[in-house]
């Protein structure tokens, strides 16, 4: 009966090891999307005017980041291209997962033929790399932000149903959930102010995994040419028009690159954090 | 004989046992007592050499005869220690299902021990666990060699424990809770084995419970523990007898025990208005099923239950684990719909008390928007009986008085309460719309004795105060008889035997009530 009380140790050492993951996410992620967000409204340069006499500068204390083959400065386009691609994942993101939990809570409360339908659904969706599914998707629907948003939030739904709902299906029987149905809550109140709080932990970090997915998926269309479309600039375009100048001017190649893997890693360590109980 | 000087352990800075002196004869049963989170388990841990890393020993040391097997201060000495765990001192679990590896058949997990301690032969090791099998009162011996851990039943789990730890006979046994897991009238079993063993190989045992009964009935000297302190030590009738401490003494009146016929005032008017009738239910669950095509079989928890709740009564429930009594009072409150049979209710929205105090309230709300919940949801099925938000403060304010608790836990999530504050929250919730009537499934069985007592206490006032009727669930007949006017035996999904508190107690008709009765 006792036996918990020998082990109470290791959770002080855990603790500060998450904040140390916190810390640096909060920074990292803090740094890339204020840049980011700045960038939507105002670069020290213009991202699309053009000064021949510029091309390929390397990276001095004007252009931090270099200049382009255009003669753009690159750390302009990257500001802005941050910024677009956080915009887009997180409504990505923020989409899928409302239609997640919207579903996940109903199959996994209720079961039933929804759940098989919705299961069978999501099962047909998993069965194809997600990328080329958005990829169709485009294709049909036509090139555009919007599209690019709506057809990555589709693939990325399935993923947050069956984590919302395999909590739904823990949950449902616990037995404060039983006291409530018992009180004679009513179901939607029982699914999303009852069950709903206790599974934000599990959540949110799925959350931010998913954020990372998003931003790694924009970036990928974009490099195809099928998301955001230039002159705007976007990590993934960037990445592509610098291909053929990778001996020229290595810098090109390297700022988007770098950020993207400076974005991915702010998140992940973020979520990282959460995961082990900093939050 | 094993002497354990002065020892202090913590874990951090908390400390979890303080300056422990005990000693142990040969022969000789010493029962460590107290409630949980006293530092009885760390103690014993401790002398075994199985405490975790994070503990840390302060000061004192163990001795075993003239060995000094550890020291504040000094590195243990794993070497030591293998040497003796195993072959001089061995240790029983509370729960014998995790303390088996369940892929493992369990008499190869038995000869373990004797190959890393003999050089015994294969034969010979198989040899000496079957006659050592028998010695723990396992028939079948071969039978049971060859199971796996899930295919036997708690109590031969624990044989089979007891066998693993016995085998190589040590001088020194450790019996954590043993009995704690498995049902009263196994306990009972459980418990005579051991004194046999003790008899018989006259090893020194240190006996650790959370059950004065048990302690009583077992050991010859008895150490009371608080906070990591042992406040008394003695002979056991001594103990119970001329307790000298204040806290010895309410442990022994805490403890729910037939000795004291603590009479319950009865509740006033002849109880003739029923408030549940239930007529020969009977309650299914579908069995899993091996095969892929067939859907598992229908089966019955309870068969043709017949009886009624009137008005102010509390009618008690009795039975060991897996006799029916949670499918019951699952399908009385409309949790289960595969019944057959009738079940009336006179009342509206009946409550239940669960037993697991840290899984029956919301881990993301407050005590206070919990509270203020069942009255919200009345509002919002009966708009006549809606409240304002000020109006539902001021009752789940009053009500968590009422349950015992200060105003300052209002704001309080249930992660920071202890498990008897968490059970009055969940008593205040079931509460506080005053329900006609009460399903309490085994409410303070995940409690300490003290504890227990003060729930039971609470239970009883709240009942009279507000003329509740309560169908009152338990595994101890001695929990029942404080708490009930009337008393149901149940057994194997069947209601064997109905009738009041005194014909129960005073003349069971059934066997069966009786080996409870005495069980326990």
């Amino acid at each position: 009966m006792d036996t918990p009380s020998v082990r109470p140790g290791p959770s002080a050492p855990r603790a500060r090891k998450a904040n140390l993951y916190l810390a640096a996410g909060l920074v990292m992620t803090g740094l890339a999307v204020s840049l980011g967000v700045l960038g939507l409204f105002w670069t020290p340069y213009s991202t699309t005017a053009m000064s021949v006499p510029d091309r390929f500068a390397p990276p001095s204390l004007a252009h931090p980041f270099g200049t382009d083959n255009f003669g753009r400065d690159i750390f302009s386009r990257v500001m802005q291209g941050m910024g677009t691609t956080v915009c887009i994942s997180v409504l990505v993101v923020l989409a899928s997962a409302a239609a997640g939990v919207l579903l996940g809570a109903f199959t996994g409360y209720f079961g039933g033929l929804l759940d098989e339908v919705v299961m069978r659904f999501t099962d047909a969706v998993n069965g194809f790399p997600s990328i080329l599914l958005a990829l169709v998707m485009i294709s049909l629907l036509g090139n555009g932000r919007q599209n690019l948003i709506l057809s990555l939030s589709i693939v990325f739904v399935p993923s947050y149903v069956r984590i919302v709902r395999s909590e739904y299906l823990r949950l449902r029987d616990a037995d404060y959930i039983c006291r409530a149905r018992l009180m004679g809550v009513n179901r939607l109140r029982v699914l999303f102010v009852h069950i709903l709080p206790n599974i934000l932990p599990v959540l949110s970090v799925s959350l931010l995994i998913g954020l990372n997915n998003a931003i790694l998926a924009e970036s990928g269309m974009s490099y195809l040419g099928i998301g955001i479309q230039p002159p705007e600039a976007s990590l993934g375009n960037m990445l592509s028009d610098a291909q053929g100048y990778l001996q020229a001017a290595p810098w090109y190649a390297l700022a988007p690159g770098l950020s993207i893997v400076w974005l991915v890693l702010g998140f992940s360590l973020f979520g990282e954090g959460i995961r082990r109980g900093g939050v | 004989m094993i002497r354990i000087e002065n020892l202090s352990v913590s874990f951090g800075d908390t400390a979890a046992v303080k300056n422990v002196t005990l000693e142990l004869r040969d022969g000789e049963i010493l029962g460590l007592v107290g409630e949980s989170g006293c530092g009885k388990s760390v103690t014993a841990l401790t002398l075994m050499g199985l405490c975790a890393r994070e503990a840390r020993m302060e000061s004192g040391r163990i001795c075993f005869d003239q060995e000094v097997l550890a020291e504040a201060g000094k590195p243990r000495d794993e070497a030591l220690y293998r040497a003796y765990q195993g072959a001089r001192m061995a240790m029983v679990f509370q729960e014998p299902m995790t303390s088996l590896n369940p892929t493992q058949r369990v008499g190869r997990q038995v000869e373990e021990v004797l190959k890393l301690h003999t050089k015994l032969n294969a034969q010979s090791r198989r040899q000496k666990v079957l006659e050592t099998f028998e010695e723990v009162g396992l028939r079948e011996t071969e039978r049971v060699y060859q199971s796996f851990p899930h295919q036997l039943s708690g109590g031969m789990r624990q044989r089979v424990m007891i066998a693993m730890a016995v085998i190589l006979r040590p001088r020194l046994l450790v019996a954590d809770e043993p009995t704690t897991a498995l049902d009263v009238t196994v306990q009972g079993q459980i418990v005579s084995l051991l004194q046999e063993i003790n008899r018989r190989q006259d090893n020194a045992m240190l006996f650790i419970t959370h059950d004065l009964d048990l302690a009583r009935r077992l050991c010859h000297r008895i150490a009371v523990m608080k906070d990591g302190c042992v406040v008394e030590q003695g002979e056991t009738g001594q103990i119970f007898t001329a307790p000298a401490q204040a806290y010895t003494r309410k442990l022994i009146e805490a403890a729910p025990s037939r000795m004291r016929q603590r009479e319950i005032p009865s509740s006033g008017a002849a109880p003739q208005t029923p408030v549940v009738e239930v007529k020969n239910l009977s309650v299914f669950y579908q069995e899993g099923s091996n095969s892929l095509f067939s859907r598992g079989r229908r089966r019955a928890a309870v068969q043709g239950a017949d009886f009624t709740v009137y008005q102010g009564e509390s009618l008690g429930l009795v039975g060991e684990s897996g006799c029916g009594k949670t499918s019951l009072s699952k399908a009385l409150l409309g949790m289960n719909r595969m019944i057959e049979g009738q079940i009336i209710h006179h009342t509206v929205r009946p409550q239940m008390i669960f037993q697991d105090p840290y899984s029956s309230l919301n881990p993301a709300k407050t005590v206070g928007w919990l509270l203020q919940e069942p009255l919200r949801a009345r509002g919002a099925l009966d708009p006549g009986l809606a409240m304002t938000k000020g109006d539902m403060e001021a009752a789940a304010y009053e009500m968590l008085l009422r349950v015992g608790l200060e105003e300052q836990y209002f704001h309080r999530k249930p992660s920071q309460l202890s498990g008897g504050q968490r059970q009055r929250v969940s008593i205040a919730q079931a509460l506080i719309t005053q329900p006609g009537f009460l399903v309490a499934d085994e409410p303070v069985s995940a409690l300490d004795v003290t504890i227990q007592a003060q729930i039971m206490e609470l239970l009883q006032k709240l009942r009279q105060e507000m003329k509740l009727s309560c169908l009152f669930i338990s595994h101890d007949i001695h929990v029942v008889y404080q708490m009930c006017d009337r008393i149901m035996v149940m057994r194997e999904g069947r209601i064997i035997e109905t009738g009041r508190r005194s014909e129960i107690f005073r003349s069971p008709k059934e066997a069966y009530t009786r080996q409870l009765l005495c069980g326990s």
